[in-house]
């Protein structure tokens, strides 16, 4: 790997951050961290990241989708891969139909919390391929 | 059958007693009267078949009698007796309602057949005065089962559309007029097809009556209005005896609120489901992490395990928290309430708060007026409301702060005030943080852990017991918790 790559995860939880930049981090990438939506705009807008992991529910429900949507319209961002995160099963009843929003397509990769370490390795490789 | 009675009114005694002889003979009751003021008094009070009646007497005599009896009932047999028998007089007596006379001097014989004729006329009159009672009191059930029918038709708060075999509505009822969204007068006659607009419900319909010879089964489904509401339809084929089609009986039942409940309650199921989720997931994570030699470092393992376990334990609290928030929904069926002295209840609970205010060097005050009146309420309910208040007080609250315990009447309620010096509640928060899982979010409520349960169980506590909570806060300067309860009333 010539330049390491660098991803920002972005989840409220501390322990899913801490665990993710273990397992990111023992794989060569290098990461940063935010607590909020607004913090994770921030940091992607005065810094320059390969990926964001990015978890739906931080404090509201959909915290996560306003970041997405955010980037997208951002003309620098826009290209920037997300890989979402959440605990939220469709199952439940989660309000959100992914085949049915256009805009859906704006976030690259989805995968529904706990993620097994291989398996985040697996989407994050992907993605910044 | 009542005996059959019959007045003679006559002033001549030997004809009135040879008469009141021979009425006896004949099985019947008799009274005499001797002139016709005597005869309308009698007639006033006793229900006579038949009366006899000579035409000339003093005081009243026979013709104006006869017209007093008519008025009197119509249906009493009147025979003229009489010894001046002519033609005229005769046919006077007849027009004003006699139905026979008979001329004196009469044979005893002569005598029983005119009655006897009378009598009959008589049992006819009654029999057809039954009939006609009868024919009435039918007319009236009817009229009556009618009313009743469509009373009840009217007042289901279910709705309700009959149609016919060619699917032209015969019946509608006004809750299915309102839930169709339709006019009362522009609706008998009409086709489903034609005033129907929900397709659902339309169609429906017509199947029933397409295969309304093949199968009588009655057909449920969910359908949603124009207006957003949920109604559950039932449609049922109407069969003759002879499996004719007569038509489909709808009924329609409003289901919106039953479905508002279901969506609130897979809501909080999906919330729940997150809430249980984050833990575990991080548990998993760090126990990967440990298995997959991610980490070697033994303090750095260690420092996981212990993380591991806190989530556990949180874990746990979230659990009981949930365990109890559905326990005070169910109070009204499963507890009763008993006499409670809030002091003492208030007392054990600082007590127990005691070490853990002392480890964060928080200074624990408690005070409580003088002989306040008992409450009526579940014991275990009262102290977890408090406990929740008091523990909140003191996890929000920086060291070397004060969290005080008062009880006092406050304007017929019994009202415990849990004050802290901690971070305070903004504004945004206060809306919401009594809702399930809400916790407010900011630098320093993210290192205290919370299920985000405590304010709302103690909310339910609250209004189980008639009572309501408040809350008066600023941030930076601290928080009170009000709870009023009402005194027990003797």
């Amino acid at each position: 790997m010539s330049e390491r790559k660098k991803i920002l995860l972005a989840d409220d939880d501390a322990a899913f951050r801490e665990i993710n930049r273990i397992i990111l981090e023992s794989n060569g990438y290098l990461v940063d961290e935010a607590d909020s939506a607004d913090a994770a705009l921030r940091k992607l807008k005065s810094e320059h990241f390969d990926l964001l992991v990015l978890d739906l529910m931080m404090e509201d429900r959909d915290s996560g989708f306003r970041v997405a949507y955010a980037l997208k319209e951002d003309q620098n961002l826009k290209e920037l891969p997300i890989l979402m995160l959440t605990s939220a099963p469709q199952k439940t009843g989660f309000n959100f139909r992914f085949s049915e929003d256009k805009d859906w397509m704006k976030v690259d990769s989805y995968a529904t919390k706990p993620l097994d370490p291989r398996e985040l390795l697996d989407r994050v490789h992907k993605l910044l391929k | 059958m009542r005996n059959t009675r019959v007045l003679v009114v006559d002033d001549e005694e030997i004809i009135r007693v040879g008469c009141q002889r021979i009425l006896s003979d004949m099985d019947l009751q008799v009274d005499g009267a001797e002139n016709g003021r005597i005869g309308l008094e009698k007639i006033r009070e006793n229900p006579y078949d038949l009366v006899l009646l000579d035409l000339i007497m003093p005081e009243l005599d026979g013709m104006k009698l006869l017209e007093k009896i008519q008025a009197h009932d119509p249906d009493i047999v009147a025979i003229i007796v009489t010894g001046f028998a002519t033609i005229e007089s005769a046919v006077e007596a007849m027009t004003k309602g006699a139905y026979d006379y008979l001329p004196k001097p009469f044979t005893p014989e002569e005598f029983r057949v005119k009655v006897n004729r009378g009598l009959e006329k008589r049992r006819l009159i009654l029999e057809a005065r039954e009939l006609r009672r009868e024919r009435d009191r039918n007319l009236l059930e009817l009229s009556n089962e009618k009313t009743r029918t469509h009373t009840i038709v009217n007042s289901m708060s279910d709705g309700l559309i009959v149609t016919n075999c060619s699917g032209q509505v015969v019946l509608i009822n006004p809750v299915a007029l309102k839930m169709m969204r339709l006019n009362q007068k522009a609706v008998i006659g009409k086709t489903v097809d034609d005033l129907i607009h929900n397709d659902g419900l339309k169609n429906q319909i017509s199947e029933t009556l397409e295969k309304v010879q093949k199968s009588t089964n009655s057909t449920t489904m969910q359908i949603q209005t124009r207006d957003e509401r949920f109604l559950h339809s039932n449609i049922t084929p109407l069969l003759d005896e002879n499996h004719n089609c007569l038509g489909t009986v709808t009924v329609l039942r409003d289901i919106t609120e039953e479905k508002k409940v279901e969506k609130l309650k897979s809501e909080f199921v999906r919330l729940v489901a997150h809430e249980l989720k984050a833990p575990l997931g991080a548990i998993d994570g760090y126990l990967n992490l440990i298995l997959e030699g991610y980490i070697s470092d033994t303090l750095q393992v260690d420092d996981m395990i212990r993380k591991s376990r806190n989530k556990a334990k949180a874990l746990l609290n979230l659990i009981n928290d949930l365990l109890d928030l559905s326990r005070t929904e169910k109070t009204e069926i499963s507890k009763t309430k008993t006499t409670i002295d809030i002091c003492t209840i208030l007392h054990e609970t600082v007590n127990f708060f005691e070490n853990e205010a002392k480890e964060k060097k928080l200074d624990l005050q408690f005070g409580c007026d003088k002989n306040l009146p008992a409450i009526q309420g579940i014991d275990e309910e009262i102290s977890r409301l408090f406990s929740n208040l008091i523990s909140n007080a003191i996890k929000y609250t920086p060291e070397g702060g004060v969290v005080s315990v008062s009880a006092k009447m406050n304007d017929g309620y019994l009202a415990v005030a849990v004050q802290d010096t901690g971070i305070g509640i903004s504004q945004e928060d206060q809306k919401n943080i009594f809702e399930e899982f809400y916790r407010s979010n900011n630098a320093v409520t993210r290192k205290i852990s919370g299920t985000g349960l405590g304010l709302s169980i103690a909310k339910k506590i609250a209004d189980n017991h008639n009572g309501y909570l408040e809350l008066l806060s600023e941030e930076g300067k601290g928080s009170t918790f009000r709870v009023f309860l009402p005194v027990k009333k003797d």
